[in-house]
């Protein structure tokens, strides 16, 4: 890197000027823009400068060329692969948004444009994808590294041949330094090439391995003076195949990707681009680059050399020749290449590094050897990284929870393959809550509840969390949500979305449920205990204040003396044997609950007149005879027509009106009156009397 | 006439418009701007002309520009248009085209008089 500090350009391509020209605003303080209208024009910047173009805005509905178009192009090229884009169109069709993120778009800015959110957006794009070119430095450095090994037996190979060849050591060098510039050039001008730091490296080392198959190749041959003939050069020709055989049987290195490029550079450095050479006769770019390179430097630098059968040409002279297409025919690109290169490249053979080194020897191993060592630390931190990511997926996989990422905008939610198959959907789904298959997962009451509980999130306090109903395979199954919101960096800062979880426990909550429910019951008889009597009334007081209810007190009378005489379990089979009874003679929407020791509540609605549903109810009650216990009830009633829709209040002045019935010698039933200081007023054949205080009975044992 | 009631004029949603732009003046560019574009004559040729594609992507410009300044009335207007053209010409896309008209001359006129006033 050039230590004066570029601007970074961005490519913005709109057909409104109005648009571009806010964005240019925008922008232009921290970087160089440069605008354009359609996708063409786009295209054909982009073949201009792509290596300079650090981020593209691209619009997709325009005329000649649409942005899909122009991705569609980035796709093929590979531009896609270094130039970052990010969509800025107007479009809401979630078709095209897809479509867009498939052909590799990295955000989206929607409309209207916000100042502060276009330009961290554009921040934070291009600081990823710096980030994503150190990555992939660091995975050449690794590959690199694991050359390393391979380094040697280069070296050995290819002085073998120069020994036996009598060329200078430097021919293998010279040719090594010359792929390697040739080939930095051409990697800017031709990203469809890939040629990445760590193949450029690989392409270069293995350039000196180009001419092995000569030590098959008979001396007298290889060093005659003067001219070959016919048959000579036929054998000659051999070295290509020969070398790309030997590196075929080596065996243990076979698949490295070292000995693949040595492969194609070995057999096919003798290619033409016109179909013209050897062995095979391939053509144009059926050629492996890497041979194409490296036969543009064998050729340059044979003519440069003095060898036996000629002398040394100059380096213009040279390079007019390859250009005229005197010594093979070139790639044309190729050829571009050489010549932009041709005035700097005298100066980098001649570099100490060149010179110095007849025999890439001991000590430059060594050097590379520690300079190796550096790596280390980046290799290692990879290594960390994948171990993370491989141990991230594996208890994904194992958890057996839905993992999810949900984006407001563009609307989506891309799940964790486990996920997405237990809930049969894709594992990015675009406008979630349009879909017909995720509706059915989310009710709308669910929705609402996740919506609420996300919005309840702060920047402190992210993580929320709730537990609901999700329908699935026809059920209804309890889920705990975990989400974690997700703010952008603005200030103030805008939800963007929000990872997150759904774990199925629905077996944990039905226990709990279950627990539940038996918490609100009375152990001895199942009837509800007064708390859960209590909320539960309260509940329907509050949905239908209007309605009328009534809630009836009552006790069993001289339960204490059935207690003392008879034992508490007789005591608890009578408290029992009155819930039964009680379950008889109410509907199923009444709520019955003991309220503890012998005194129970019933809290009923009715409708017109109250008395004949209280005297059928007493009447089932009062009167029985319990194991010669004959059982006696005392009973006040009140009703919301008299104290309001209250249940304290209920409780109160039905407490009131069964102590007036105490008051007045039990065994009666009793509708509070207000007055009940009083005594009980008879009520006439509505008024049960007991028939005797002393009870006649025998004990059940 | 203020660049504010210049909105509440032509119905744009000034608060808006202002909370995401970096200042007044930078607004005001725009707004001028916006006057001179002459996408909307590219509207009514496309129409006129019976080419629906192209008719499509100027109403989809004039709906993005119309986001970018928060004019909320045509952005209506021009929206629905939008939508009524996408993919081919719908039978309520020559009403909602009234409509546009309506709304582009009374935002055109009303940066006019404001930009007169200046």
């Amino acid at each position: 890197m050039d230590g004066k500090k570029r601007r970074q350009k961005i490519l913005i391509v709109d057909d409104s000027e109005m648009n571009r020209s806010i964005l240019v605003d925008m922008l232009g303080e921290e970087y160089d823009t440069i605008e354009v209208e359609n996708g063409l024009m786009a295209v054909s910047e982009l073949q201009k400068r792509a290596g300079e173009i650090s981020l593209m805005m691209l619009d997709i509905v325009m005329p000649l060329m649409d942005g899909l178009e122009v991705l569609e192009v980035m796709n093929r090229r590979r531009w896609i692969e270094t130039v970052p884009v990010i969509m800025i169109s107007a479009e809401t069709n979630s078709d095209k948004i897809s479509q867009a993120l498939e052909m590799g778009v990295t955000d989206f800015i929607s409309r209207p444009f916000d100042a502060k959110i276009v330009q961290r957006r554009v921040l934070n794009t291009l600081l990823s994808s710096a980030k994503q070119a150190e990555l992939e430095n660091l995975v050449a450095e690794q590959i690199y590294e694991k050359e390393q090994n391979s380094l040697l037996m280069i070296d050995i190979l290819s002085h073998i041949v120069e020994f036996r060849n009598g060329e200078s050591g430097l021919h293998v060098v010279h040719v090594r330094r010359l792929t390697e510039v040739l080939l930095k050039q051409l990697a800017s001008k031709r990203p469809d090439y890939e040629l990445s730091a760590g193949k450029i490296a690989l392409i270069s080392e293995a350039s000196a391995l180009h001419d092995i198959g000569k030590i098959a190749i008979d001396e007298k041959i290889l060093n005659k003076p003067g001219r070959l003939t016919n048959e000579e050069f036929q054998i000659m020709k051999q070295h290509s195949s020969i070398g790309a055989q030997m590196l075929d049987g080596l065996g243990v290195h076979q698949g490295e990707p070292l000995v693949r490029i040595a492969y194609q550079i070995c057999r096919w450095h003798h290619e033409r681009w016109d179909g013209r050479g050897y062995p095979d006769g391939l053509k144009g770019d059926d050629i492996p680059i890497a041979a194409q390179v490296v036969a543009m430097a064998d050729v340059y630098d044979a003519l440069t050399s003095e060898r036996v059968y000629k002398s040394a040409f100059s380096h213009e002279k040279a390079i007019e020749m390859i250009c005229n297409n005197e010594c093979g025919s070139f790639n044309p690109v190729l050829l571009e290449c050489l010549m932009e290169v041709s005035d700097t490249m005298q100066e980098e053979l001649k570099s100490p590094e060149v010179k110095e080194s007849a025999g890439e020897s001991i000590s430059s191993m060594v050097e590379k050897m520690s300079h190796h060592s550096e790596l280390a630390a980046s290799n290692r931190t990879l290594q960390l990284l994948e171990h993370e990511r491989m141990k991230y997926s594996f208890f994904a996989a194992m958890s057996k929870e839905i993992q999810f990422e949900y984006t407001i905008s563009p609307s989506m939610v891309s799940l964790n393959a486990w996920g997405a198959r237990n809930l049969g959907l894709d594992e990015v789904v675009m406008d979630p809550l349009e879909n017909q298959k995720v509706g059915k997962y989310l009710s709308e009451d669910l929705r609402a509840q996740l919506h609420d509980v996300l919005m309840s999130a702060t920047p402190e306090e992210p993580i929320v969390t709730l537990e609901g109903k999700m329908e699935k395979d026809g059920v209804k199954k309890w889920y705990r949500f975990v989400m974690q919101a997700l703010w952008s960096e603005d200030e103030p800062p805008e939800l963007r979305g929000a990872i997150g979880k759904a774990v199925d426990i629905h077996s944990s909550r039905s226990y709990l449920e279950n627990l539940e429910r038996r918490a609100s019951m009375d152990q001895l008889t199942g009837l509800l205990n007064l708390t859960s009597a209590q909320s539960q009334a309260e509940a329907r007081l509050k949905e239908n204040p209007e309605a009328k209810y009534a809630l009836a007190f009552f006790d069993c009378d001289y339960f204490k003396d059935a207690n003392n005489t008879y034992g508490h379990l007789f005591g608890n089979r009578l408290l029992v044997h009155i819930a039964e009874r009680l379950r008889q003679v109410t509907r199923s929407g009444d709520i019955v609950s003991r309220a503890g020791g012998d005194e129970y509540i019933i809290f009923i609605q009715y409708h017109q007149e109250l008395e004949p549903t209280i005297q059928r109810i007493y009447g089932a009650l009062h009167g029985e005879d319990f194991g010669g216990f004959s059982i006696s009830i005392s009973m006040g009633i009140a009703t919301t027509v008299q104290v309001g829709p209250d249940f304290t209040e209920l409780m109160g002045a039905a407490d009131r009106a069964l102590y007036a019935v105490k008051q007045a010698g039990k065994g009666q039933y009793k509708f509070f009156e207000g007055n009940e200081t009083s005594l009980v007023k008879s009520r006439g054949e509505s008024v049960y009397t007991n028939q005797s205080e002393i009870i006649d009975f025998t004990p059940e044992e | 006439m203020t660049l504010q009631e210049c909105y509440a004029k032509l119905e744009g949603d000034y608060a808006a418009v202002s909370s995401r732009l970096p200042s007044e003046k930078f607004i005001q560019k725009y707004v001028l701007k916006f006057a001179e574009d002459k996408t909307m004559e590219l509207l009514e040729e496309a129409w006129q002309n019976g080419n629906f594609d192209e008719a499509f992507r100027a109403a989809h410009t004039i709906k993005g520009m119309c986001q970018n300044l928060s004019f909320a009335r045509l952005e209506k207007s021009s929206s629905a248009l939008t939508e009524s053209l996408r993919g081919g010409k719908s039978p309520k896309a020559e009403e909602l085209l009234g409509q546009v008209r309506e709304d582009y001359a009374l935002t055109a006129d009303t940066i006019k008089e404001y930009k007169a006033g200046l």
